[in-house]
């Protein structure tokens, strides 16, 4: 049978998309395979104004916080090191924030800027101890917006 | 010759291409654009157009939804801070109150819940601009917002309980440090629900702008590559057009020549080699005069003349223009003048070169004038013999029918006359002496076969120029014989006279059915203008015999309507035709109004009183027939008119 142009051209058409396939699958497959950072998971749920989460102590060295805003206001999600009861905490001159430069207090990080429905991970490597989680916008604390977490 | 139905002439029902030029598809619905003239588009700008219309809509649109866009975000942002700063007074007028200062936390309680109310719902706010105008916002659509703006609603209830919690209980209330905490808690959260919702608006504003700019930005890419695309088909349009029109013009048989103002060829289109073996570039600075033989230059320089004085007139001339090798070539031309047009200035000269027609035209001429030749003189030699027969005669109802055949005969003789003025040939026979006036009218009279309805009235006593007088007489003849055919046989047709401004008018009416307007127009275009012999000149020859004649000697006819009903054939004579005892025509008296009926000496002679003979031999007797019934004496018929020897 002869190869006529059309037949021809089909037949291109048909090798570029296998050469495609045969390209994209491998990477997808390696992709799916990229290994899951390791730690303790804690899965911490941000709501007006509560801070919720599924583990309240947990055993020192790579602690995985993975965040979920329910909203319905944004909120940022603070980590400190402090013996001060979770309620305790020292507030700035305005009696509405909270302090995070006082002296007992030792800021570890946050995940600022979460929007309503928002996810974020952060991964945190803690030493035994007492850690106090909260939001600090104006009003969120006081409102009861904070958790404790304790390391062993 | 009048009341025949106008020739109808076939109109081709050629399909007209439009300037648009063989556009199918979306291209059918696109309207012709008068900015692009009568450029042939083709098919493929028909789409790039409606693109283009539909690119710069979506542009203005976008627009508009942007500005929009702009707008209630900005009203939003003022509601919101509108919020926040009653929050403020609320939280204060209830500390206030508590600490026994006046104020009037109900009132701003109500007015902090209107905005929220408001973004949620939807309503009029004051305008930013003040002055008590008020201004609509939408509700909010989006969930997030939403959601934002009902934990605003939220808290605002709470912060009111609170409020009013800290109202009622006082200073003294155990609970009175923890509600003003609780308040102003409350209100710095207030504080921040409401900077997220307006931040979230904002932040979809702006993404919602973002996005309509990029839309813009690629819509109007797409519309500057449709505009490109346009005008390189366009250009390419304008290119095949000039280069078609370039090859029209190269090929064509006609000629294409602009005259500038002073008479000089500014431009000659390339098929003069063909017409006349000579190069285009070679002529161009010199004068068309040039080429024009001598014998029409006189009247080419005189059309030109008149057309240089009517910008955007046209004329038609013919004329001869030499041929390299020195033969002359007849052409016909239609001029324009273009002197106001910037891109022409001049005259435009379209010129066919019509030399065999011209000889062909010749040709049946020379055949139509020999044949026509021949037949007259038989004719002539027939009418002799009547005439003959009719002396000899003295049975009067032998002569009538011998009166009948001569007026048989003379009319076969005017129809033959008629093929001799259409074959072109001049008379040969010309009169050098003047020629009364009356003479020639009634000469022209009695070759009408119905010459006894004919009534001829104040004539005055001018002469006519001898070298005009047969033809005058033939185109009388014609215009009386065609009243008298086309009117009742119990009218009468009058002929009468009248000097005017610049010669002599006469005039002949009948009482006939008329002529509609169209008929009258065709008829007056026909004697104006009369044309070469062909089958519509044979349907109409009277008036193209008439017509031939009278532009012979610069005489005017026309035809008109007569307010008592029929036609009116106007002749202007010139008065360089006209002469006269005194020197103007309003000086020499009418001669007084008479009846054809009443014999006339001067016409049974075969030479009138003033010794003009009229037309070859004019019939002798053309005044009177004589009854049947009556008798024979001669005597009797000369009183009846009938012809005396």
């Amino acid at each position: 049978m002869a190869w006529t142009r059309a037949r021809r051209r089909w037949a291109w058409a048909l090798a570029l998309v296998l050469a495609a396939l045969a390209l994209a699958v491998p990477l997808t497959v390696a992709r799916r395979h990229e290994p899951t950072p390791s730690g303790t998971p804690v899965n911490v749920l941000l709501e007006d104004f509560k801070v919720r989460q599924d583990a309240a102590v947990v055993p020192a060295g790579t602690v995985r916080f993975r965040i979920l805003n329910q909203g319905p206001t944004t909120h940022e999600f603070n980590v400190i090191r402090t013996d001060r009861a979770p309620d305790k905490l020292p507030l700035q001159r305005d009696g509405l924030t909270v302090n995070q430069d006082a002296p007992d207090l030792d800021h570890l990080d946050d995940a600022s800027g979460l929007d309503i429905d928002d996810r974020r991970t952060l991964v945190l490597r803690l030493a035994p101890g007492h850690y106090v989680m909260y939001c600090n916008l104006e009003g969120h604390y006081l409102g009861g917006m904070y958790a404790a977490l304790t390391v062993r | 010759m009048r009341r025949s139905p106008s020739a109808e002439v076939g109109a081709a029902s050629a399909t007209q291409r439009t300037a648009a030029g063989g556009r199918s598809g979306i291209g059918r619905l696109v309207p012709r654009l008068p900015i692009l003239g009568d450029l042939r588009l083709g098919r493929r700008l028909g789409w790039v157009i409606p693109v283009l219309i539909v690119l710069v809509t979506a542009i203005v649109g976008y627009n508009a939804r942007a500005i929009g866009q702009q707008r209630g975000s900005a009203l939003v942002v003022y509601t919101a801070a509108r919020q926040r700063a009653l929050v403020e007074r609320y939280t204060k007028d209830v500390l206030l109150v508590v600490d026994g200062f006046q104020a009037d936390p109900e009132d701003s309680g109500e007015a902090m819940r209107q905005p929220v109310d408001v973004l949620l719902d939807g309503g009029s706010v004051r305008a930013p601009q003040g002055g008590g105008a008020r201004v609509k916002v939408s509700p909010a659509r989006d969930w997030k917002v939403r959601r934002k703006l009902e934990q605003d609603r939220r808290l605002i209830d709470e912060l009111i309980h609170t409020g009013d919690r800290l109202l009622k209980g006082g200073r003294s209330d155990p609970g009175h440090g923890a509600d003003v905490t609780r308040l102003r808690v409350l209100s710095a959260q207030l504080s921040s629900v409401s900077n997220d919702a307006v931040q979230e608006i904002t932040q979809q504003t702006e993404a919602s702008l973002s996005r309509l700019v990029r839309i813009e930005i690629a819509l109007g890419l797409l519309s500057v590559l449709a505009a490109l695309a346009l005008g390189l088909l366009l250009r390419r349009a304008g290119t095949e057009q000039a280069a078609q029109f370039r090859s029209l013009v190269n090929n064509s048989s006609d000629l294409i020549t602009v005259l500038a103002p002073d008479g000089t060829i500014a431009y000659q289109s390339p098929s003069v080699q063909r017409v006349l073996g000579r190069r285009a570039a070679d002529l161009v600075g010199t004068a068309l005069g040039d080429l024009v033989h001598p014998d029409d230059q006189h009247d080419v320089n005189i059309s030109l003349t008149k057309l240089v004085e009517a910008p955007g007139a046209t004329a038609n001339f013919g004329c001869r223009l030499q041929h390299e090798d020195g033969s002359w070539r007849h052409v016909e031309s239609i001029c324009t003048n273009l002197a106001d047009d910037p891109r022409v200035n001049g005259l435009v000269l379209n010129i066919r070169d019509v030399t065999e027609q011209a000889a062909l035209r010749k040709s049946i001429g020379d055949l139509l004038h020999n044949l026509a030749r021949r037949s007259q003189g038989l004719v002539d030699r027939q009418l002799e013999l009547i005439d003959e027969l009719e002396r000899s005669e003295v049975d009067p109802d032998r002569l009538h029918e011998l009166f009948r055949m001569d007026h048989l005969a003379t009319r076969m003789r005017r129809n033959v006359e008629n093929l001799i003025v259409l074959s072109g040939v001049e008379q040969r026979r010309r009169w050098s002496e003047s020629v009364p006036l009356r003479d020639v009218v009634e000469a022209a009279v009695a070759e009408v076969e119905e010459y006894d309805r004919v009534q001829v009235a104040g004539i005055y006593d001018l002469t006519l120029a001898g070298r005009a007088a047969s033809d005058v007489a033939h185109l009388l003849a014609e215009l009386v014989e065609n009243a008298t055919s086309f009117s009742s046989p119990t009218t009468r047709v009058e002929v009468s006279g009248g000097p005017t401004g610049n010669g002599y008018v006469l005039e002949i009416e009948d009482h006939g059915i008329g002529m509609s307007d169209a008929e009258l127009a065709e008829a007056n275009r026909r004697l104006a203008e009369p044309l070469a012999a062909d089958v519509a000149v044979s349907r109409m020859m009277g008036f193209h015999v008439v017509g031939r004649l009278a532009a012979r000697h610069g005489i005017r006819v026309q035809l008109r309507h007569c307010w008592f009903g029929g036609v009116a054939a106007l002749v202007l004579l010139p008065a360089v035709l006209l002469g006269s005892a005194g020197e103007h025509p309003a000086m020499a008296p009418p001669v007084p109004a008479g009846v054809m009926a009443a014999p006339e000496p001067l016409l049974l002679a075969k030479t009138t009183e003033s010794g003009w003979q009229p037309r070859a031999h004019l019939p002798l007797r053309r005044h009177a027939a004589p009854a049947p019934n009556r008798g024979g004496d001669t005597d009797a018929a000369a009183e009846a008119g009938e012809p005396v020897e």
